[in-house]
């Protein structure tokens, strides 16, 4: 179990590394030069050509790109990420205080995604073919078609602006986080709970759901006692890629209620052509989707003993 | 039996306990400080460092005094400096300080302290494009509360620009390191900062403070980048104060829909600054005076006002607003005429063949940047700009874009038509057409409206121009764009404000770039 820990710790590695190699030659050929902009910042107005050149030299701007790459993964290894061209900071003291609010929106939004699609998908299979599951349905197509911004406007509006029982914006208390949560976690929600929807339905064909009626269960008890165990591999697979995307919902979401993460940072260092800032947080991205889908390939395998089995028998 | 269910309701008590207390501290978080003014950012404060290009321009006024204050209409009033003399060759200026004056941390306020002040960054390089320091020779304390100015050469809107944000306000001795490098915001304004992140900034009354006291304690300036957002929080009640170009703007649109609400009250002001289609005029068809008229005719500014900015702007015909000083001879604002526009144009040689013009096989083709985040409602402006102009079998092809590009491109003259605003006050008339018009000075990323050898010549001698001569001089600087077709003002955007009900006594200080926070004060 353990050599397999290490051959997928090693895979997902190596797909950081090619991730960051392609993120870097992708920011490096965006327009727009940083010494340009810190010769403005150092010199103002009367920033001469020579003090550009100087500054490219320094940072090394001259370099073949596969060099700067290299200087670059060295900086990151030692734990520099540069600093942001923006605020003049290192980019980890931005990180440190922006990293604690964009987890919290994460984690707050994974158990929304993890446990209301499962009601939602339990609730519909129980009712099978009935108006609530059918309305569930619906509701879970509205709900995966609607943009972040849009729900998250109109959950401020209901709850903030008409019935005034939550905050429009802000970390101030756990009444503030409530539809942050919701929002980012509403379209992993609404697909997840068709996943447990049609998953359910599937399993509760299987054989040993038709032996656990010959056992005497009712339609509830298999449904408990038979199928759910067996929903776990397809639900955690499925609820890992929708966390790791959530990330890209907090761009949205951090905007929207005024929260102060990473996605707020992501903009405003894409706004202000910050270039290292831009890197460090695209790898973050992928850092996190790589160890996410890591970590639920683990968990798989640690509860199904199938999937074990297969790993040790193709390893 | 009872025993049992005895047994099970303390236990749920138990159990419930925790979680009611829960639901308790979260209600007491929530619960709001009447004592309190909640306004909003739409970016973060930042350190407030006063010679670093850094932190919003607008916070600064809070905690920071200069020597000078910028008043209605453009008149100077005293500040930290009670009364000033100017020489009679304008070289020397000597100020009568305040007497009564600390810093927010009990330091006092006196000549030296100020001349410590002023040699941060007077006569630096990095300020040379403040007139005041790039004339500076020395300072001079003759007293504990008098400190002369001595400069090379006459600056005619020294005092102008002492009352600017940054870097010539005052901050205490004890907030800088060994290094000057500034660690602390603490200035004798009526406010002092107790908390700065990067979601809100907490202000505190400042008891030393030597002009009328605030009527409430405490200002939180909370960070909401989103403009809907803000709007929202306001109708919520979670914030009192949005609005401003500079503090967090509020959309015409979104104003108009605030107005017919019962709980919010909007304040629309006369504008300070211009929106404007810069040209061009290097090259291409724009380097032709007639095309450039034709354009300014072909335009319909009234629908402009109406249609875009819902009637929270006024057509503009001048370069500046009647609230600037100096802002010249108010001119007729051209209707629109679109036979005289084409009359133009065929004189000019541009054929109009279909619904395109022609000349020397070309077609009559104009590019136009726009870019939303950095003139708010730019997309549906050049949108308007684009359909009028084709009525002129003018084709205009818009390029929208993101902040950065959008300067990048206007800095490298990459267009045909851009927009621009003015700097507005207190840095205008001076500001906008030393920076925006001058073609040897440096403008950065903000880019040149027009750029004519000819006109560089009446600017620069209407800038170093003074006493009356100085109003005939840059008048002189008006008449020449129009005859030469140089500017083509659109509006006159209003300022936006909007604020909740329990705020009374809301007005408007004389620039965009201080909080409306003065005379306010709040009801439970």
């Amino acid at each position: 179990m353990l050599k397999l820990f290490y051959r997928r710790l090693a895979l997902a590695i190596c797909l950081v590394g090619v991730a960051s190699a392609l993120t870097f030659a992708l920011i490096a050929s965006a327009p727009g030069n940083a010494a340009n902009f810190l010769a403005e910042r150092a010199a103002g107005p009367k920033a001469t050509h020579e003090l550009v050149q100087k500054i490219e030299h320094d940072l090394g701007l001259n370099d073949p790109l596969y060099i700067r790459f290299f200087h670059w993964v060295g900086n990151v290894a030692d734990g520099r990420l540069g600093e942001s061209l923006r605020t003049g900071h290192p980019i980890t003291e931005e990180f440190a205080q922006r990293l604690p609010t964009t987890i919290r929106l994460l984690l707050g939004g994974g158990v929304v995604a993890c446990f209301m699609p499962l009601l939602i998908g339990v609730a519909g299979a129980l009712s099978d073919g009935g108006v609530l599951d059918r309305s569930l349905r619906v509701l879970a197509i509205v709900g995966a078609s609607a943009p972040n911004f849009f729900v998250g406007a109109l959950l401020v509006l209901l709850f903030s602006v008409r019935l005034h029982w939550l905050p429009a914006f802000g970390t101030s208390g756990l009444l503030s986080w409530v539809m942050p949560w919701v929002t980012v976690g509403l379209f992993p929600t609404c697909v997840l709970s068709r996943v447990v929807r049609v998953t359910l339905q599937e399993l509760m064909s299987r054989p040993f759901a038709t032996t656990g009626f010959a056992k005497g269960y009712g339609r509830t008890g298999v449904l408990v006692y038979e199928a759910l165990p067996n929903l776990a591999v397809p639900f955690l697979t499925t609820f890992g890629a929708q966390f790791a995307l959530m990330i890209i919902g907090a761009i949205v979401v951090e905007s929207v209620f005024a929260w102060q993460g990473i996605g707020a940072f992501f903009i405003d260092s894409i706004r202000f052509r910050d270039f290292p800032a831009m890197q460090a947080i695209l790898m973050t991205f992928v850092v996190f989707f790589v160890f996410v889908n890591l970590l639920v390939d683990m968990v798989c395998m640690l509860i199904d003993p199938r999937i074990r089995r297969s790993q040790f028998e193709s390893a | 039996m009872k025993t049992v269910m005895h047994t099970r309701l303390r236990k749920a008590s138990v159990a419930c306990l925790p979680l009611l207390l829960f639901f308790q501290s979260v209600t007491a978080v929530e619960a709001k400080d009447t004592n309190t003014l909640h306004v909003a950012l739409a970016q973060e404060a930042g350190s407030l460092d006063l010679l670093q290009n850094e932190s919003a321009l607008s916070s600064y006024g809070l905690v920071f005094d200069g020597l000078v204050h910028y008043g209605k209409g453009g008149k100077l009033e005293p500040d930290l400096a009670e009364t000033w003399d100017v020489s009679s060759d304008g070289k020397t200026i000597t100020f009568q300080l305040r007497k009564d004056v600390r810093f927010s941390d009990g330091t006092p306020f006196d000549a030296k302290v100020a001349q410590w002040n002023l040699a941060r960054w007077i006569g630096k390089t990095d300020f040379s494009w403040i007139g005041v320091s790039e004339n500076f020779e020395r300072m001079e304390v003759t007293g504990p509360y008098t400190l002369k100015l001595f400069l090379k050469a006459p600056a005619p809107v020294a005092l102008a620009e002492l009352s600017i944000v940054r870097p010539v306000r005052f901050i205490s001795p004890k907030a800088v390191d060994a290094k000057g490098q500034q660690i602390a915001p603490v200035g004798t304004g009526p406010w002092k900062v107790v908390q700065n992140d990067k979601s809100e900034t907490v202000l505190v009354r400042n008891d030393y403070y030597w002009g009328p006291k605030p009527s409430f304690s405490r200002i939180e300036l909370s960070v909401v980048p989103d403009e809907l957002s803000r709007v929202n929080a306001l109708r919520a009640g979670d914030l009192d104060v949005i609005g401003g170009e500079w503090v967090a703007p509020l959309l015409p649109n979104r104003a108009k829909a605030l107005a017919t609400d019962p709980g919010v009250g909007v304040f629309a002001a006369p504008g300070v600054s211009t929106v404007l289609l810069g040209y061009n005029n290097a090259r291409g068809p724009l380097a032709d005076a007639n095309v450039r008229r034709a354009i300014s005719l072909g335009l319909d500014r009234a629908s402009i006002a109406k249609i875009l900015y819902q009637g929270y702007a006024d057509p503009a015909s001048n370069l500046f607003p009647s609230t600037i000083p100096d802002a010249g001879r108010r001119e007729p604002v051209a209707v629109r005429d679109v036979t005289a526009a084409n009359k133009l144009l065929d004189q000019s040689g541009w054929i109009k063949t279909g619904t395109v013009r022609r000349k020397d096989g070309k077609d009559l083709i104009l590019n136009l940047l726009a870019s939303d985040q950095v003139l708010p409602g730019a997309r549906r402006l050049s949108e308007l700009i684009l359909g009028q102009l084709a009525d002129l079998g003018i084709t205009v092809n818009v390029s929208s874009l993101d902040d950065a590009t959008y300067h990048d491109r206007r800095q490298k003259f990459d267009y045909d038509l851009a927009f621009f605003s003015t700097y507005a006050a207190p840095y205008d008339p001076q500001g906008s057409l030393s920076t925006m018009f001058v073609s040897t000075a440096d403008s950065g990323p903000d880019g040149k409206i027009f750029v004519s050898k000819e006109l560089d010549g009446v600017i620069n001698s209407a800038l170093s121009a003074t006493g009356e001569d100085r109003k005939a001089k840059v008048q002189n600087v008006y008449d020449w764009m129009n005859q030469n077709a140089a500017i083509c003002p659109l509006v006159y955007p209003q300022r936006l404000w909007a604020y909740n009900k329990r705020v009374k006594g809301f007005a408007l200080p004389p620039t965009e770039y201080d909080m409306p926070v003065s005379n306010l004060s709040l009801n439970p």
